[in-house]
């Protein structure tokens, strides 16, 4: 057992270890930071294997930005400390669909693989992934960065939506200054404000 | 940045300053290393003049964080005259400052009406325990002593009511003491030179100033201290035993001037004192000292056994119809007349440097105007009522090398100084 | 120092092949560059957080720390054994596991981006083919402390500022990778070691002038410096933190030696980006370009050194390092925070475009040329 070996089953088993945590925990924001554990475990299965770049990219872009991005969120939203009940109700579905995953990904993983004699690996050079990437598959790439930005573009529409494009009846109050109205609206919406009546419909139609 | 200038070129700018001022010399006085030069009534802490405070609790319910801490207790005086009306009057028995509460607004100093409270420049008494920041009486009269004298007055300035009235009557009285002693000197045919008996040692060139309250004996000082007694107590005996002795010596000159025989004759049995507030029994207030009581209570009660003394001995002149006349009385009062009536004078005196105080500027004053007009009663009076602002610089300079407060070597040197000149007198006159 | 670049752990030539390949024997160089890293790591930041205390102190007329050890700079010593002597308060709200655990989540990753940097001649833990994009992935993990403090504090200040340091780190991490990748296209390596090589060699359009890549891609270093600053959240960019406004973002409920850690990260990020400028951009160790270091042989006067060379070179690293430190000093003196807007503005509408600008005029001059 070299040393390499030690490192990837330390490493597996802490990656392992997220990866229940993240969907067993209750609290949001630790399900969100076991999640980070098992990207950053995943980055470090990937360095006994030789791959580097790989390993860095995944931390980077995983636990760097996603699962940063995951938490900005929760934060922004909702990041209750404590103990929440938080459960789907869907256990028993949820760990049929994962062990049906895992059993056939096993299986074809074996089965494609199994019989290759182990040998030892030595990454690629980070000129080769270089001209492999820009050169070789530069379409694929072209085509995956494409994919991204629409991706984006659509998040954006998504989120920029206006009324009533969603179907749904928007009320929208805007926030005047008071000087740029006609003096006789204010006051006549101080009227209907006193009188009880709302004067919102006619203001903000 | 005017809107035609490039861009950045304002970031630049704001570099610049910063550099700029990285190579200017810092302003920073290392404290405990270098001092500051304060301003002279800067507000450090806070002083209390124990015998200005009657105890009528202003500074207390002012002070905004309850910081002030008063107990006192009654006393009943008995009626000044015959058939008048018996007074209760407030004892100060413990005074305290919390300085770990005090916010520093000086509304206790300033709505004390006796002017008890004052501010010090002294600001170096932190602490390792809370508690130590409580200020008690005694503490905070040493605090006074560091009280820097009161600005004089300006050239011309009228003086304050009190003060002026005080001088009126101080220098009636003067110029009586000043006949009578005239008169005994003519008779005796000994003219005293006593500018020559002044010590020369630069201080002398210092006004003469007429003062006869703060005046302390300074023999009874010096024992007291000796015995371990408090700066406090020792001068407040040696204010009453110089009282005391005075009163003995002036009523000696007026008697042998009147052809009264009589040398030896105790003052207070011969002069018909009033009763003074401030006036204790020595005897008893020793006795209590002695016998362990606080110094409160001793001087409560030697005040009471005095009052009665007083009352007794008045009582036996009347029966026995014996009674001094008035003009010989007079004399006599002068100096617990006016150690008590102007209060300014009083603290001024305490508060450590007489010379510029104005209650004493002010008999300065009239010393001046009496020179003009009577210089011979001048030379005179000047033996014994001269005195506060001296100091013998002997004294003062060997007390601050024994490490005392120039305070305390300052109020020595004086009472040396006047001590001097009255044995300087008195051989004089012995030998005339 | 002299003993790993006598024991020959880290030659220049022998590029690590993986983060995991570091020697014949696994361990012992490991502990070695442990300690190696270590060393920098405590002491280094101390220094340059002594430079703040006093050209900040300078600037505005007052000495700075005068009585900890000559001339005040055992100040932050003393202030580290006041911090560990200080009670470590948690509050009774806090999610305390991650409260506890936070300092330590931004404090590693700023303390393992120290591996790979060289200071001198042969004076570095590693030298890896993937060096610069090491760096920049460790650095971005530090984000995950300051949020993980700003939510666990269970306090307003601290979420808010953990917001705010969220989106300052994420919007400014893609300029300053933008503007590192120039500069690893013109040099046409990621390794560090590398860049310092390219920079010696570099002249300028076959002139034979050598010059250091701050000249060509003086904006790169610009926008690197900037997004550098928002991402260590230096004044002017120090929102998360934003003492007038969030008491201490998201270390206001931090006491003790948790606090200690967070400051010591941020120093520590400091040195850390100062010495990336240095190696990406002011030529690493080069005393002046174009000039051999004394007692140097190979590859341009840059390595193969004797005792002086390796010296003259870590003491070049290092004044460059805290010059670097003193302009951010400066900057935090002379201006005051901007607002979030304009941080998001300046980051989004002008480093990016830049930055992307930058890129392009290198990799087309890279090209042509």
């Amino acid at each position: 057992m070299t040393g390499h070996d030690v490192v990837f089953v330390l490493v597996g088993l802490l990656t392992a270890g997220g990866a229940v945590l993240t969907v067993t925990s209750k609290n949001l924001m630790h399900a969100a930071l076991f999640f980070a554990v098992t990207l950053g475990g995943i980055a470090g299965v990937f360095l006994p294997l030789a791959a580097d770049f790989l390993a860095l990219v995944q931390i980077v872009v995983y636990v760097g930005a996603v699962a940063v991005l995951f938490m900005f969120g929760l934060m922004l939203t909702r990041a209750p400390i404590g103990r929440e009940a938080l459960d789907g109700q869907n256990r028993g579905l949820a760990m049929a669909v994962a062990g049906g995953l895992f059993v056939v990904l096993s299986t074809l993983v074996i089965g494609a693989f199994g019989d290759l004699p182990t040998a030892e690996v030595t990454g690629p050079r980070i000129d080769d992934l270089g001209i492999a990437i820009f050169a070789d598959w530069v379409l694929p790439f072209e085509v995956l960065s494409m994919l991204l930005l629409a991706a984006l573009i659509g998040a954006i529409v998504l989120a920029r939506r206006e009324t009533g494009e969603s179907g749904e009846e928007l009320t929208v109050t805007r926030i005047e200054m008071a000087q740029d109205r006609d003096p006789d609206a204010l006051e006549r919406e101080q009227a209907a404000l006193t009188s009880g009546s709302g004067g919102d419909g006619e203001e903000h139609a | 940045m005017a809107p035609s200038a490039p861009p950045g070129i304002g970031l630049l700018k704001g570099l610049g300053v910063t550099v700029k001022h990285l190579f200017k010399r810092p302003t920073t006085l290392m404290y405990p290393h270098e001092r500051d030069v304060l301003a002279p009534r800067t507000r450090g802490v806070i002083a209390l003049m124990d015998e200005n405070c009657t105890v009528c609790m202003l500074c207390s319910r002012e002070g905004p964080d309850w910081g002030i801490y008063i107990e006192s207790h009654k006393e009943t005086v008995p009626p000044a005259k015959e058939g008048g009306r018996a007074r209760t009057r407030n004892v100060l028995d413990r005074f305290e400052i919390d300085f770990s509460l005090c916010m520093y607004c000086g509304i206790c100093v300033e709505v004390c009406p006796f002017d008890a409270l004052w501010w010090s420049p002294e600001f170096e008494y932190s602490e390792y325990e809370m508690g130590s920041l409580l200020h008690e009486m005694e503490k905070l009269r040493e605090w006074a002593d560091t009280v820097p004298p009161p600005p004089p007055l300006e050239e011309g300035a009228v003086l304050p009511a009190e003060v002026s009235d005080a001088l009126a009557k101080a220098e009636k009285e003067r110029e009586l003491v000043a006949a009578k002693e005239l008169e005994a000197k003519q008779a005796a045919e000994a003219p005293t030179e006593t500018a020559g008996d002044a010590p020369k040692k630069g201080k002398a060139a210092e006004p003469e100033i007429h003062v006869k309250a703060g005046e302390i004996d300074q023999e009874t000082f010096d024992r007291l201290i000796a015995e371990g007694k408090s700066e406090r107590m020792a001068r407040a005996k040696a204010k009453a035993a110089y009282v005391k002795k005075e009163k003995a010596r002036l009523l000696a000159e007026a008697e042998a001037a009147g052809g009264a025989a009589e040398p030896e004759a105790p003052a207070p049995k011969a002069a018909e004192v009033k009763v003074e507030a401030g006036e204790i029994d020595q005897e008893t207030f020793d006795r209590l000292i002695a016998e362990g009581k606080p110094e409160r209570m001793a001087r409560a009660k030697a005040k009471a056994a005095y009052v009665k003394k007083e009352k007794l001995r008045l009582r036996a002149e009347a029966e026995s119809d014996t009674g001094e006349g008035t003009g010989a009385d007079e004399p006599a009062e002068v100096p617990s007349e006016l150690g008590a009536s102007p209060e300014a004078a009083k603290q001024a005196l305490d508060a450590g440097d007489a010379g510029t105080a104005p209650a004493e500027d002010a008999p300065d004053v009239a010393a001046e105007a009496a020179t003009t007009e009577a210089p011979a009663a001048k030379k005179l009076g000047d033996v014994h009522i001269e005195g506060a602002g001296e100091i013998d610089q002997e004294v003062f300079d060997q007390l601050i090398a024994e490490g005392k407060s120039e305070r305390i070597a300052r109020a020595k040197a004086k009472a040396a100084w006047v001590k001097k000149r009255k044995q300087a007198k008195l051989d004089e006159e012995g030998g005339a | 120092m002299m003993l790993l670049v006598t024991s020959g752990v880290a030659p220049y030539l022998a590029q690590a092949e993986s983060i995991l390949d570091v020697g014949d024997t696994f361990i012992v160089p490991l502990l070695l560059k442990l300690a190696f890293v270590l060393g920098i790591f405590f002491v280094v930041p101390l220094v340059a957080g002594y430079l703040e205390h006093k050209a900040m102190a300078r600037m505005q007329h007052r000495r700075g720390p005068v009585e900890a050890g000559p001339f005040g700079t055992l100040q932050l010593v003393a202030d580290g054994i006041k911090f560990i002597q200080k009670e470590d308060l948690i509050p009774s709200a806090a999610d305390k596991w991650v409260f506890a655990i936070a300092p330590g989540v931004a404090l590693v990753p700023a303390m393992l981006a120290l591996l790979v940097i060289p200071f001198g001649p042969g004076v570095f833990a590693l030298d890896l083919e993937l060096g610069l994009f090491y760096v920049l992935a460790a650095s971005s993990v530090s984000v995950l402390g300051v949020l993980m403090g700003g939510w666990s504090s269970a306090n307003k200040f601290s979420l808010f500022g953990g917001l705010r340091a969220g989106g300052q780190l994420i919007a400014y991490e893609l300029p300053l990778i933008l503007a590192a990748i120039a500069v690893a296209v013109q040099a046409g390596t990621l390794s560090l070691v590398g860049i310092v090589e390219a920079q010696a060699e570099f002249m300028l359009f076959g002139t034979g002038i050598n010059l250091w890549f701050v000249i060509p891609q003086l904006l790169g270093f610009g926008i690197f410096f900037v997004a550098a600053l928002a991402e260590l959240s230096r004044p002017p960019f120090d929102m998360p933190i934003g003492d007038s406004e969030l008491v201490f973002g998201y270390m206001t409920e931090y006491s003790g030696i948790k606090y200690a850690m967070y400051m010591l990260t941020e120093y520590a990020g400091m040195v850390t980006m100062s010495a990336l400028m240095v190696v990406l951009y002011l030529g690493g160790w080069q005393l002046l370009p174009g000039v051999p270091l004394p007692g140097c042989e190979g590859a341009g006067g840059l390595f193969d050194c004797d005792v002086t060379g390796t010296l003259l070179g870590v003491v070049v690293t290092f004044g460059k390092i805290m010059l670097l430190v003193f302009v951010m000093v400066w900057l935090r003196v002379a201006y005051p925070r901007l607002r979030e807007d304009q941080l998001q503005r300046i980051a989004w509408q002008v480093m990016v475009p830049l930055a992307l600008l930058n890129l392009a005029l290198v990799t087309i001059a890279k090209v042509v040329y």
